[in-house]
């Protein structure tokens, strides 16, 4: 069976894609729960789906180095419209949905970007507050955009897919280009962004797929805000170079549920993550005192014994493991800080070893923007070396 | 053609005349009002102003001994809930009446009972038409789950929900009735301003996003006056307002009995 070690091996996140598509289409690349119910995309559905909206755009006239600004919590469409401006050769610029609105309307108006994608009805609103009126604006669902559709630059994510043909565009990113950046206001309510290459990801990538030993049968679940450099880096760069799973929970409130459900046996997360799980579980430990929490402090903590130790495994530690969604994790990840000495310590407990790995994202002012059109292209000129 | 022809509103529900009483004392009096498709109407007026028994007659929960009621154009002197509920009414309770014991999941599919065609047998073995319906129910369930966004709370027993969770699932089990009017008693009662806030929101939609008629009972005049169209305000059984807000807001008849005479 082919491995990510095979060569020569694709420089592009998109030929990544086109890979996987070869290689195992009938593989499943992505669920998502949506109705209850975990809704599957096979690596060949899903290059093709990214194929069709690469062409529509292609056909608006998206130019390669052109920026998709995304503000979305972590959905399919997103993916695929992220996955399918690379393609063109283009940037997807990922903002946080769960920022405030205060915050990022000042953001949206600073970015002034002409290709959008949104969630929803609520992003809208921010894009109207910054007074944007961007060339096309996709967006995922259309509950409340009943008049907003009407218009010719708005689109259905779904509408515009149908728009795709089956014309053969070849990918067109270039392995030193942009494939995300990132923005914020920094001092001064200065722009400030984080450009990644689609080189530099994949090297990150495979860094983490060797470290981790990570192989096809991995299942992760995208579960942080769509719009962090690490998870390009360690979660969207491995399962591409990979071919593994991955997972969107029905929204970012089940979250917690749907880890539960699915058991990932990869985790991304931030000291964020972890320590809202270890918050969780201390609110609903029994009361201190209790014999039920003597119980639990006495399972947490090393004993010499055999016996023992499997006792405190079969009757806490096993079941608080199926409770936070860590029953078959062996790869949990660390990006960035430290995880706080309780937490790690928690964690540690449960034989859930977390391991650190860096956050290099660097933040700088762009040189010029907006970045001038060259050859045909939008000058990069802010590429990383 | 200059189109100087107004456009005709099709009402949904008419009431003409209905008189209500129990024992001698009347708790509605003469009442008649329309309620145009796909609008947002709300019932106010002080306690005892004869609200509740109106939504009453309207689901055929009361029988007014006087008037008559049509709905989506044809006439019932007498309709029984049951009847309602096949025409198309569904409604919400101001005590909230929902299974605590079964989940929210559960609660919302008994409200797809009417939709149902298989017979009891039939569900009882799961054999014939039941075996394909329970996806489809659930899937119309799921749907109603998804729009008033409970999937956190899917599996979770009622009784365990704060109140105003309760009152979100109760919407979603009177809409899993895919009902042409929903009748609201007092949705917002004893929510926060978050709360309430939200629950408006979902009114909205539900009206203009499904299309469904709404008819509320509620207390907060801000939210009355913020999201409905046509407003008609009862006391003492008797109707002394019925309109837009804004002209609602201007009667001089409202404000000195509800709404406060300005010194």
């Amino acid at each position: 069976m082919p491995t990510f070690t095979d060569n020569p091996q694709p420089g592009t996140l998109p030929q990544w894609l086109q890979q996987q598509a070869r290689q195992q289409g009938t593989g499943i690349a992505l669920r998502h729960k949506r109705l209850g119910v975990w809704q599957v995309r096979t690596w060949h559905q899903l290059a093709a789906e990214v194929q069709h909206l690469a062409t529509a755009l292609h056909v608006r006239g998206f130019v390669p180095g052109a920026s998709l600004v995304i503000v979305s919590r972590p959905r399919p469409e997103a993916l695929i419209a992220a996955l399918a401006v690379q393609w063109l050769g283009g940037v997807a610029a990922l903002l946080d949905p769960l920022e405030t609105a205060a915050a990022q309307v000042p953001l949206l108006r600073e970015l002034h970007s002409e290709w959008v994608f949104v969630e929803g009805h609520e992003e809208i609103q921010r894009l109207r507050a910054a007074g944007l009126a961007p060339r096309l604006l996709i967006y995922a669902d259309g509950r409340g955009l009943a008049e907003v559709s009407q218009a010719g630059d708005t689109l259905a994510f779904a509408q515009l897919l149908q728009q795709g043909s089956d014309h053969r565009l070849e990918p067109q990113a270039r392995a030193e280009r942009t494939a995300f950046a990132f923005y914020r206001l920094g001092v001064g309510q200065r722009l400030e962004q984080q450009r990644i290459s689609h080189a530099e990801l994949l090297q990150e990538g495979r860094r983490l797929v060797h470290g981790e030993q990570l192989g096809r049968q991995e299942e992760a679940l995208a579960a942080r805000t769509f719009a962090a450099g690490c998870q390009a880096r360690y979660l969207l760069a491995p399962w591409l170079i990979v071919g593994f799973r991955l997972n969107f929970p029905e929204n970012l409130e089940t979250r917690d549920q749907d880890r539960r459900e699915l058991g990932p046996t990869l985790v991304v997360g931030t000291r964020e993550t972890y320590e809202r799980l270890h918050t969780q579980v201390l609110a609903r430990l029994p009361e201190p005192g209790s014999w039920r929490r003597r119980l639990v402090d006495w399972a947490l903590v090393a004993h010499p014994s055999a016996l023992q130790r499997h006792l405190g495994y079969w009757l806490i530690r096993r079941p608080l493991r199926d409770v936070l969604g860590f029953s078959r994790t062996r790869a949990p990840l660390l990006v960035g800080e430290a995880l706080a000495p309780p937490t790690l310590a928690f964690f540690q407990a449960l034989a859930i070893e977390v391991c650190t790995w860096p956050d290099p994202a660097k933040w700088h002012c762009p040189a010029l923007w907006p970045a001038p059109l060259v050859n045909g292209w939008i000058e990069d000129s802010t590429q990383p070396a | 053609m200059a189109q100087t022809q107004a456009t005709k509103v099709e009402h949904l529900l008419v009431l003409e005349n209905i008189g209500l009483s129990f024992k001698g004392v009347k708790a509605v009096t003469d009442i008649s009002f329309a309620v145009a498709a796909g609008e947002i109407c709300a019932l106010i007026g002080p306690n005892g102003a004869g609200k509740s028994s109106l939504l009453n007659v309207i689901n055929g929960v009361y029988q007014a001994q006087q008037g008559r009621i049509r709905f989506a154009g044809e006439e019932h002197r007498r309709m029984r809930p049951h009847d309602a509920a096949v025409r198309g009414i569904a409604r919400t309770f101001q005590n909230i009446a929902l299974f605590k014991g079964m989940s929210v999941l559960d609660n919302v599919l008994t409200g797809r009972n009417l939709k149902r065609r298989s017979s009891w047998i039939e569900q009882a073995l799961r054999i014939g038409r039941a075996a394909g319906e329970d996806d489809r129910q659930r899937e119309a369930a799921e749907r109603i789950i998804d729009f008033l966004h409970i999937q956190p709370w899917r599996d979770t027993l009622v009784g365990k929900l704060p109140y105003g969770l309760q009152k979100r699932v109760e919407l979603a089990r009177a809409l899993a009735a895919e009902p042409r009017l929903l009748l609201l008693d007092e949705p917002m009662a004893g929510m926060n301003a978050e709360e309430k806030q939200q629950m408006s929101r979902f009114i909205v939609d539900i009206n203009r996003e499904l299309g469904t008629t709404v008819v509320l009972i509620e207390h907060d005049i801000g939210v009355v006056m913020g999201i409905c169209d046509h407003v008609v305000v009862l006391d003492y059984g008797r109707k002394i307002g019925d309109g837009p807000p804004d002209e609602v807001r201007q009667n001089p008849e409202v404000i000195a009995a509800y709404l406060g005479t300005r010194h």
